[in-house]
């Protein structure tokens, strides 16, 4: 079985203002990459085409008023902040991209693919049910994830990795038991939300587990909070399928955040997800891209980590060029790994009446 | 103007002059190139079409080949050395040439392939490495993957290793042929010339040229630019379709991997003039035809006794003609079958049965044919009245100061916009497909195939621009012929 790969370049089109960092640029080098790779021709690499969201697909996760103002202004131009503009044509590229992040699950749960990557732009995960914020405009992998449901799915896990928390997905899924959102962000940091008190309610509660993580994380602080908390609450929710908003703005050579994560660390963390969906759910996986702002240095070696991952090629060759390695050693902090460790003892209190394995 | 086409077979070379009329003439490879180059009085420009034995090379057991492979981080390669160039063209890391000759001194091979990633963003890595093997391969027999010109690593690297096993046959052949014609082009699996140096640089491009001949011809002497070509051989019977003159093309695959060779697109089947028959019709050749001197009935047999008279007709004759008509009735219901399926509505066909043959064909599918005067030298014809074909790739960065063109560097000396840069390459490739001989009514129409441009923004700012973009000029008729 194959691993698909969503992606068009009509992802490319969008642009909020030619300098904004979510610019075409971000995935130019990334399509160099896999393209050298060979990696559309490979015969474990499945391309699949976007297709536009549906206003009804929109609908199950946005308030009708907000969908109505994002169209209405896509046709001259408008603000929702001052980092999300809407430039005009907006609506249509957003809706690609949400389209895409559901041709996503659908071709998984159709067994077209085993698993699958949506190399989408926007992103999408700050977009809440009635506005978007943080560069999102619609919420690509909640769309999908109530398509899911639909498609038969009953307890769907997310994995945020981005760096910054989606707080519109923990807000769309806050009161929702069937869909565990579980998060890895930097903290202190945009959008401020995300503190590991945020457990979700009424029946959601406890189906919301935050990780706030402080800057200079690196890839051991990824692999120990997969081990402590990931893998052990996935295997006694045992998930349906596995929906992960992969950020990869945790890159140590990414402007706009403080983390330090590797290629590497990239694939490794994905071969664990993998290795999740093949213990829990037949191998039912789908990565939609999220933020990565490091499109030069950054994203190629990290996107190509993800996809190797994905497919089950050899990692060993993995990782990022060696003149980085400067870098690398400025933007981590080997104190991180205990302040994590502190942190995951609170969600053993503010979880541990929900979850057995973490009580 | 006057063309000389030259198709060297798997038996036979056909030649075809063109001025007008057609002289045809076929020649047995027997007596080598050379020979049948000296038969010629060769006037005009002078083609050469030389897929037969470059296949055998390509599809037969390989030669002893080693690949040295520069992949840098990402997905592992098999003959690994250190050293990386990223996608801007930037070395980020070095060879190390004391381990590449330990390499060398290790591995003993005939051919050496070299291939980096992004060397077509810059090819001074594989060219260092080239030039430490120099001490260890002689130059004819190293090939790196550079002048490939286009993104894609595993199908370049295993494109260079056909280049490197065939490289030097390649050049031998253009030392034979060069005192006939200095100036003589090469035909190509996508049915253009080139010229001798391009082939040097790349010479996979000769790759299963004689479809593209065959459809080329077949055109030329049908008028038919929409059409199916049904081309019966010795041992195959191949059926090309034509849109708008021209075959579908595809890269080809060697032992499932993906190259950069491209190829027509054609079915095969597996039957021809020399397929041997038993009880029934078997898809296979052994030897000639008895009416040619073989000893084994073929099809070309089994038609003799159906009455038709070639070659030395009473050598068929000893075929039992009930088995002999059960063969024909055969071959012909298969062929037909498969051109009704391909939805034509013309056939046009060609080789030295196609009289025998076609007719009985095109009524069976219910399609229209034509079977055009020299359907037996359409190859020869194909090669004689092509034309020269290029395409460059070009990938420009201002901020790197330089472009690269169909891997080679050079700088640039002022940015150029978009519309100046595509103007530019639109003028580069003219010139460089006129430098090989076209002339200049060929070359007037020139395709944008790829354009992508975008910017580069550090510390919001607009620092550089990037473009990628593919012209080409595509095969074809010359101006000249028509």
């Amino acid at each position: 079985m194959t691993t698909g790969i969503v992606y068009h370049t009509e992802f490319l089109a969008h642009e909020q203002h030619p300098l904004h960092p979510e610019r075409r640029e971000r995935l130019a080098y990334t399509d160099d990459q896999i393209t050298e790779e060979g990696l559309w021709e490979d015969p474990r690499i499945a391309r699949l085409d976007p297709r536009y969201a549906s206003r009804e697909e929109l609908s199950r996760v946005h308030d009708e008023h907000y969908l109505e103002f994002l169209e209405q202004s896509s046709r001259t131009g408008g603000v929702i902040d001052l980092d999300t503009l809407i430039p005009p044509g907006l609506f249509t590229q957003a809706r690609l991209a949400a389209g895409g992040a559901l041709v996503a699950g659908e071709s998984v749960m159709a067994g077209v693919v085993r698993n699958a990557f949506a190399m989408v732009r926007p992103p999408g995960h700050h977009a809440g049910t009635y506005s978007g914020a943080g560069f999102c405009y619609l919420n690509n992998i909640a769309i999908m994830v109530q398509s899911l449901k639909n498609l038969g799915c009953r307890r769907i896990l997310i994995l945020d990795w981005d760096a910054h928390h989606g707080n519109g997905t923990q807000e769309i899924f806050y009161e929702d038991p069937d869909v565990l959102f579980t998060s890895i962000h930097q903290s202190p940091f945009y959008p401020g939300s995300g503190d590991v008190t945020e457990i979700g309610a009424e029946e959601g509660r406890g189906y919301t587990i935050n990780m706030p993580v402080p800057a200079g994380s690196s890839d051991e602080v990824y692999q120990y909070l997969l081990s402590e908390v990931i893998v052990p609450v996935a295997e006694e929710f045992k998930p349906d399928f596995i929906a992960i908003s992969a950020g990869q703005d945790n890159h140590f050579s990414d402007p706009l955040t403080g983390l330090a994560l590797t290629a590497k660390g990239y694939a490794s963390m994905m071969a664990s997800a993998v290795g999740i969906a093949d213990q829990e759910c037949a191998g039912r996986l789908a990565a939609i891209l999220e933020g990565g702002y490091s499109v030069e240095g950054g994203l190629p070696y990290t996107n190509i980590g993800i996809i190797a991952a994905l497919a089950g090629m050899n990692l060993s060759n993995i990782r990022d060029p060696s003149s980085y390695e400067s870098l690398l050693q400025q933007a981590r902090d080997p104190a991180a790994l205990s302040r994590v460790e502190a942190m995951v003892g609170r969600i053993r209190e503010t979880h541990g009446d929900v979850w057995s394995c973490l009580s | 103007m006057l063309f000389t086409g030259v198709d060297i077979g798997g038996t036979n070379t056909d030649i075809a002059i063109v001025d007008g009329g057609v002289l045809t003439r076929k020649v047995p490879n027997d007596a080598g190139l050379k020979r049948a180059l000296d038969s010629l009085e060769i006037r005009g420009r002078l083609a050469v079409s030389t897929s037969q034995p470059l296949n055998r090379l390509v599809t037969g057991r390989p030669s002893s080949v080693h690949s040295i492979t520069i992949p840098g981080p990402g997905l592992p390669s098999p003959g690994s050395v250190a050293g990386m160039v990223n996608h801007r063209g930037d070395v980020l890391e070095e060879i190390d040439p004391a381990a590449i000759r330990v390499v060398l001194e290790e591995q003993v091979s005939e051919y050496l392939a070299i291939c980096g990633k992004f060397s077509v963003r810059n090819p001074a890595l594989e060219e260092q490495v080239k030039a430490i093997a120099l001490s260890y391969y002689p130059p004819g027999r190293v090939a790196t993957s550079h002048g490939l010109a286009r993104l894609g690593f595993p199908a370049r690297r295993v494109t260079t290793e056909v280049n490197a096993r065939i490289l030097e046959i390649v050049a031998e052949m253009t030392r034979t042929i060069s005192p006939y014609a200095r100036d003589f082009l090469f035909f190509k699996g996508d049915g253009g010339l080139t010229s001798a140096g391009a082939v040097l640089q790349n010479p996979s491009v000769l790759f299963n040229s004689s479809p593209a001949a065959v459809a080329l011809g077949a055109r030329y002497l049908s008028g038919r630019s929409d059409c199916l070509v049904v081309d019966i051989g010795g041992t195959t019977t191949d059926l090309v379709p034509l849109h708008n003159g021209a075959p579908r093309m595809q890269d080809i695959r060697i032992d499932g991997n993906i190259t950069f060779i491209r190829s027509i697109q054609a079915v095969n089947i597996p039957f021809g003039g020399d397929s041997v028959i038993e009880t029934d019709l078997c898809p296979r050749r052994e030897g000639n035809p008895m009416a040619f001197g073989g000893v084994r009935p073929t099809l070309t047999d089994a038609l003799n006794c159906c009455g038709a008279s070639i070659g030395d007709a009473t050598r068929s004759r000893s075929m039992d003609p009930a088995i002999a008509e059960q063969a024909v009735r055969e071959y012909i219901s298969g062929v037909s079958e498969e051109v009704h399926a391909s939805g034509a509505e013309i056939i046009v066909g060609t080789g030295y049965l196609a009289g025998h043959l076609i007719p009985e064909i095109s009524r069976e599918a219910g399609v229209r044919c034509i079977i055009p005067e020299h359907a037996d030298c359409a190859n020869a014809i194909g090669v004689a009245v092509s034309r020269v074909s290029l395409s460059l790739w070009v990938h420009m960065d201002t901020g790197k100061g330089r472009m690269v063109i169909n891997g080679d560097l050079m700088p640039i000396d002022h940015d150029m916009d978009d519309d100046e840069l595509i103007a530019w390459c639109k003028d580069e490739v003219r010139r460089r497909a006129m430098e090989m001989g076209a002339p200049e009514e060929d070359v007037g129409d020139v395709l944008l195939e790829y354009f992508h441009a975008y910017d580069v923004v550090r510390y919001g700012r607009r620092t550089e621009r990037i473009a990628d973009l593919q012209v080409s000029i595509a095969p074809g008729i010359t101006v000249d012929a028509e």
